[in-house]
């Protein structure tokens, strides 16, 4: 269907380049884009993917707008604090463009839903902020044959890299594998809040390009931005005939196969098992709190066993036996890395609270004081 | 002539946050050797216990990867050391 008079006005600028015009403006709107994560990234991506006439465009977040968001994440504003990201994100793009369709995912990516959630789009931009994430959506990319482009960031630094399904390596054939407890976050790292304005229109501006097959994307080749030195640079890298994900002999062939992510297990699902254990005098699994001490003293689950994150490389022989162990946090982010961890040392069960104390809290024991992190 | 090594904003701690610091050697193995005399306990952080590069940490010699530690350097090759990193 040609451009509608209200298309032709608004993308007339993109309509001059020859390397876009009607026939590539066309392809865009035919175009279905999933950001995931509405963050520091998927903000300025987001914004520029709406503008340029993405026609359909999912935005994938299940957290809501904090304070703190607000120094980085343009998509929000200071009145949507406590609001879904990705409820008032989506309003926010449809304002900035009406004539697309924006799709609101307020879930959380995770192994199971990764390929109904990843199938029906063209090209993912991960803009997501843990790394168990990150390799669920590459892998998940590779797997089901979709774009990415995939960036990171870290206080004053960020990279990017393109993948095309079958001409160019994969962030695993990069990084073969990297778990949360070994590499810092923005919470913890603090970052500058312009930076992910650049990265994130880095992965925008590729997003257009491998839509639209112009240019040279960023195959093979990690773009890195230092923001103190305000100097771009490149580094190569070619796919791996041993990647685990897209070599030649494959060992995860469905997302989420990777030995090192722990179970997750819900809120609802633990107070199941620990109720069954009771009734059949049985001792249930081994719950860990990975939290500090100061944040464990505040409150924590019945018969929890305390060993902070930091200790547990050291602590993991107390772990052996039979039985299998759950392991606690606020968000359920540190016992993920708790979960990876176990796992790398050789624990065969080993399962992660998905949501930590805060989901606890929230759907089974609202009396229940979680500490601040 | 020491080389020119970079390192990774989330190992610079180690190196009283330093961005670009020097070492010498004529092997990648060396110029790590020389690093972790400067600065105790960062070769630790890129390579583990079985002398291989650590699977979230990538060293590259100007542009292209390097691989092995036996890799061979001139004093004019830059050393970048590259960290999986995970904000969004």
């Amino acid at each position: 269907m040609p451009l509608s008079a209200a298309e032709q006005a608004r993308y007339s600028r993109h309509l001059l380049l020859e390397q876009i015009g009607n026939a590539g403006q066309e392809r865009l709107r035919a175009a279905r884009v999933l950001v995931v994560g509405a963050g520091g990234l998927g903000s300025p991506a987001a914004m520029y993917l709406a503008a340029a006439g993405i026609g359909t465009l999912g935005l994938l977040d299940f957290d809501r707008v904090e304070l703190s968001n607000l120094q980085r994440q343009l998509l929000f504003d200071s009145s949507q604090v406590g609001e879904l990201k990705a409820t008032v994100g989506r309003a926010r793009l449809l304002a900035l463009n009406p004539l697309i369709e924006v799709i609101s995912h307020a879930v959380e990516l995770t192994a199971a839903n990764a390929s109904e959630l990843i199938s029906p789009y063209d090209l993912v931009v991960d803009g997501s902020d843990r790394l168990a994430i990150r390799y669920l959506v590459n892998d998940s990319c590779v797997i089901f044959g979709k774009m990415l482009v995939s960036a990171a960031i870290h206080r004053f630094e960020g990279q990017a890299m393109s993948y095309v399904p079958g001409k160019g390596p994969c962030y695993r054939c990069l990084f073969p594998h990297a778990a949360d407890d070994l590499v810092p976050n923005c919470a913890e790292a603090g970052v500058l809040g312009v930076l992910p304005g650049v990265m994130g229109t880095i992965q925008a501006t590729e997003a257009i390009k491998l839509l639209l097959g112009i240019g040279e994307p960023l195959l093979g080749r990690l773009l890195t931005y230092d923001a103190l030195e305000m100097r771009y640079r490149e580094f190569g890298f070619a796919r791996r005939t041993d990647c685990a994900v897209c070599g030649d002999k494959p060992s995860i062939s469905r997302p989420g196969q990777d030995a090192l992510s722990a179970a997750p297990v819900t809120a609802l699902q633990l107070r199941d098992l620990l109720r069954q254990a009771a009734a059949e005098g049985e001792a249930g699994p081994l719950l860990i709190d990975v939290r500090e001490p100061r944040e464990f003293s505040v409150g924590h689950l019945h018969n929890a066993r305390n060993i902070p994150l930091g200790e547990l490389a050291q602590r993991l022989p107390e772990l052996t036996g039979d039985r299998a162990v759950v392991f606690i946090c606020r968000s359920g982010r540190r016992s993920a890395a708790a979960g990876s961890m176990a796992l790398r040392a050789g624990m065969q069960h080993a399962a992660n609270l998905e949501g930590g104390m805060l989901a606890w809290a929230e759907t089974i024991d609202p009396q229940l004081t979680v500490a601040p992190g | 002539m020491p080389l020119v090594v970079r390192i990774p904003g989330p190992l610079r701690s180690y190196t009283h946050g330093a961005g670009t610091v020097r070492a010498t050697g004529h092997t990648l193995a060396e110029v790590l050797e020389d690093l972790d005399r400067q600065f105790p306990g960062i070769r630790f952080r890129f390579i583990d216990e079985q002398q291989r590069i650590r699977p979230h940490m990538r060293i590259f010699v100007n542009q292209d990867q390097a691989c092995q530690l036996d890799h061979g350097l001139r004093d004019t090759d830059q050393v970048h050391v590259l960290c999986a990193l995970s904000g969004g």
